[in-house]
């Protein structure tokens, strides 16, 4: 939808262009006559005459059968009666963030047109001044970097050219590292204390487990011991119920460690996969503009 | 005779005189480019020769808009000409709102809720449909690949 067209028919002018004087025809649809002013401080070098735009000059022309060869009697005329060598012929137009600009350059030794430039651009930041610029530098042989640094500047880049301060993987990563931190990262902060509760809670679920284990496995080796060491019936009964409900214990602490530690292994991937899910990407939400009392029939 | 062979060899003459030399260059690099249709080769190109008068060229390259337009080529010694290619990217559009049909740019119709587009970068025009009423027209720039959401703030009531 959006295209831009830069189109330069070169005559060899390079050569002989420092010498030369150009008439610089400017028309701009708005008041923009600081840019006249503009030009004539950045080609301080050359010689420039301003002037009313002519419009005998371009109006048509490019419905003539041989635009080139169109206007030679005019184009002469105006360069004996203003003593240049070239006319530049450049109409400017703004449309919202939109700028189109024809460029023309005839000279005044044939009358032929012998260059010419459309250009149809969006975005582009004082657009209009830079492409003068590097129009009137390209044909006296005088271009800044800068000038075309600008212009590159307003085109959109390559999906692969397009660096992201935030990424998905980076909230992955995070997560990975810290439970919930991907979520933060992202903003998520609601998901972030979801997880890192989550995680801490399993966490401390092995963590007690492995207390109730390690006590089971301490009472069931002393229990254990006592009833060696025991000859009397009632303790020999009483250490061996103790010991047999500790051994009970320690494998039900056991299973739970194994269960908690599957859990937290689990869930600690899930909350890396999620802060993926939910990373930062860019987005737009467009809200309806319309008024819903103004509908209008298709 | 003479005057036919001297008649020829002024046309043969006036035939490779008549040749303009072509360059091309493209942002971004390596775009193919074909004129009237034949391969020329991927930018940059230096010194194509071409004849004067009416040429179509395109300008085809993966990820980025194909550009085709029509030049017609005075008879100048040299022709240069400088293109920039509109990339396109992905486009996740989604919308939680029910009963919606959107069009894009007045070409594109749709009316599922979740649609992935291919579009260029730069400004889109959108018309929102609700009971074949237009109920909402707006533009809006796409500058990377993202995801879209439409949300009516207020519900329609009647």
């Amino acid at each position: 939808m959006v295209r831009a067209i830069f189109l330069l028919l070169l005559c060899n002018l390079s050569a002989q262009s420092s010498q030369s004087i150009f008439l610089i025809l400017n028309q701009y649809d708005n008041n923009s006559r600081s840019i006249d002013s503009s030009l004539n401080a950045n080609f301080e070098g050359a010689l420039f005459q301003f002037t009313e735009p002519v419009q005998e000059l371009i109006a048509d022309l490019e419905a003539e059968q041989y635009p080139a060869a169109a206007r030679m009697g005019l184009v002469k005329r105006i360069g004996l009666e203003y003593d240049v060598e070239y006319i530049v012929n450049n109409q400017i137009k703004r449309n919202n963030n939109r700028l189109f600009l024809e460029g023309r350059v005839f000279s005044t030794r044939s009358g032929g047109l012998v260059l010419r430039r459309k250009i149809d651009l969006m975005n582009y930041r004082n657009g209009d001044l830079n492409e003068l610029n590097l129009w009137v530098g390209q044909i006296i042989d005088l271009v800044y970097p800068g000038w075309i640094e600008n212009r590159e500047k307003i085109l959109f880049l390559d999906p692969s050219d397009i660096t992201y301060e935030k990424t998905p993987m980076g909230a992955a990563m995070r997560s990975l590292f810290v439970p919930g931190w991907g979520q933060a990262y992202s903003g998520k902060k609601f998901s972030s204390i979801f997880w890192a509760g989550l995680e801490l809670s399993l966490s401390t679920a092995i963590i007690l487990s492995y207390i109730g284990y390690d006590n089971a496995v301490k009472n069931f080796l002393q229990y254990k011991k006592q009833y060696d060491e025991t000859d009397d019936v009632k303790e020999i009964a009483s250490f061996r119920s103790l010991a047999s409900k500790e051994h009970a214990n320690h494998i039900k602490y056991n299973k739970l460690i194994i269960s908690f530690a599957a859990a937290t292994g689990t869930t600690w991937i899930a909350n890396s996969v999620h802060a993926w899910v939910v990373g930062p990407r860019p987005s737009l939400k467009i809200y309806r503009k319309w008024d819903s009392t103004k509908t209008i029939a298709n | 005779m003479k005057y036919l062979i001297s008649s020829l060899a002024v046309i043969i003459i006036n035939l490779i005189s008549a040749q303009v030399s072509l360059n091309i260059n493209a942002i971004p690099r390596d775009v193919e480019v074909l004129i009237d249709g034949e391969k020329i080769g991927k930018t940059p190109l230096r010194d194509v020769i071409i004849r004067p008068g009416m040429h179509s060229f395109e300008l085809k390259k993966k990820g980025y808009a194909s550009l085709k337009h029509s030049v017609d080529v005075n008879p100048a010694e040299s022709l240069k000409m400088d293109y920039y290619l509109n990339p396109i990217y992905s486009i996740k559009f989604f919308t939680e709102e029910r009963g919606l049909s959107f069009e894009l740019n007045d070409v594109h119709k749709w009316s599922k809720n979740k649609i992935r587009l291919e579009i260029e970068a730069g400004e889109h025009f959108l018309r929102v449909y609700q009971n074949k009423k237009i109920i909402d027209e707006q533009t809006f720039t796409v500058d990377e690949p993202k995801s879209i959401e439409y949300i009516i703030k207020k519900k329609i009531s009647g």
